[in-house]
């Protein structure tokens, strides 16, 4: 009886794994971080301008991205892609891989302005060529740092749910 | 010191308000009666602010409208004679909230700046909150409720849309709170100015009836209005010394 519910669970997790792989989705474009931000060390908010701004870091337009993609590498079969979307004047859809449930509240602009990485909560982006969710986003990576910096009521809970 | 004076201090401090010596802020509102024409458009506002949703006719049969804050009304008189009265009631934000006490899975506790907190993703439902709530203030999701298009375009991004089984109530617009809160960092303050937060029904109240602030700030408006001869807690009697403060309507016919 144990066996087979132990044997139920492993198989569980890894059709959990395998079918719903909700931490690392294919996009419609074979975006690289590890090219942008790791091998060309572009800045984050280079693209993501309004993480400093926001409370959402935003995704780039697609204009953003042909800001250099008119010169840059345009033979690439990835770049074609973003030249169809930029031609048919579409945004890419892209697919958040950070997303947070929608009873948090989470304003990137004061984390940035308190001097977090973007590493802290989104792991090593520069190093991955397709990212993936490997920082534990959940309540207890923010309860940690809220009470290691000392937040100012920083462990209410209405600092962050809504 | 003895055993009783250890518990009798125990007790004190279980008794103030929310455990805290001194609240950051205190926000409180107040409602002044004279000037409450019974419009109800602080509902209205209310109702699109928190996204809270409209039940329709047959779920209001039963009892279970969602309104956070509604218009009381009170018939004095006789026909030819007769007179009508409106309270709104919300939440009073109560410092000795008996709905706290109750809650199972602490989804409804006091918080540091005396806004009686609802957690909606912890809440299990079990509605002892709302039994012991003597302002019937606090409304249950019995339904998942759905927007037609295109109503949920309006949906305020910054609340959550609140699902089946989740116990809810007025938060005085947390999120306005919080946004004044985080303006004020961005300018460099410490703390928020006197009026620079209003939760909705505040803001869309066309003759001002409603007024909300911090009374730890004696130079608010809304302390100011504490201060008035006509001002009174519902229900005071219970001791749930709550942070919503009515002023009395003044009636020029009675003796």
């Amino acid at each position: 009886m144990v066996l087979v519910a132990l044997a139920g669970m492993v198989v569980g997790y890894w059709a959990n794994a395998a079918f719903f792989p909700g931490t690392s989705p294919q996009q419609p474009i074979d975006f690289s971080h590890k090219v942008h931000a790791g091998d060309n060390e572009i800045p984050c908010q280079y693209c993501h301008v309004q993480a400093r701004r926001s409370v959402s870091a935003g995704v780039p337009s697609v204009n953003k991205c042909m800001g250099c993609h008119l010169e840059v590498a345009t033979d690439r079969p990835q770049v074609r892609l973003l030249t169809n979307y930029w031609e048919s004047g579409e945004p890419v859809p892209w697919i958040k891989v950070h997303d947070l449930p929608d009873f948090v509240h989470f304003t990137h602009k004061r984390h940035v302005a308190a001097g977090i990485e973007c590493q802290t909560c989104h792991g090593a982006v520069e190093s991955m060529d397709v990212v993936s969710r490997e920082a534990p986003v959940k309540m207890g990576l923010c309860l940690a740092c809220h009470r290691e910096n000392e937040v100012e009521h920083g462990t209410d809970c209405w600092t962050c749910h809504k | 010191m003895s055993f009783l004076d250890r518990f009798i201090d125990g007790w004190r401090r279980y008794r103030r308000p929310g455990y805290y010596e001194k609240f950051d802020y205190a926000w409180t509102m107040s409602i002044d009666l004279d000037r409450c024409t019974g419009c109800q458009a602080c509902v209205t506002a209310c109702q699109a602010e928190n996204n809270t949703p409209i039940v329709g006719e047959k779920e209001l049969a039963k009892g279970r409208e969602m309104q956070w804050i509604r218009i009381e009304r009170y018939w004095e008189g006789e026909y030819p004679n007769a007179k009508l009265k409106f309270i709104p009631m919300l939440c009073q934000q109560c410092d000795a909230a008996p709905c706290e006490t109750v809650c199972p899975v602490s989804a409804t506790y006091h918080n540091q700046d005396g806004l009686n907190a609802q957690v909606y993703n912890r809440c299990i439902g079990t509605r002892s909150c709302a039994v012991y709530c003597p302002y019937e203030v606090r409304y249950f999701n019995y339904n998942n409720h759905h927007w037609d298009s295109p109503l949920e375009q309006q949906l305020n991004p910054d609340v959550t849309v609140r699902e089946k089984g989740v116990m809810e109530k007025c938060t005085f617009c947390v999120q306005r709170i919080r946004q004044a809160k985080d303006h004020a960092k961005d300018d460099g303050r410490r703390r928020v100015k006197d009026g620079e937060v209003q939760p909705a029904c505040v803001q869309t109240c066309p003759s001002e009836a409603l007024a909300f602030g911090d009374r730890n700030d004696p130079g608010s408006k809304v302390s100011q209005k504490l201060s008035d001869p006509r001002a009174y807690h519902v229900l005071d009697e219970l001791n749930t010394l709550p942070s919503v403060v009515y002023l009395k309507k003044v009636d020029a016919d009675a003796g």
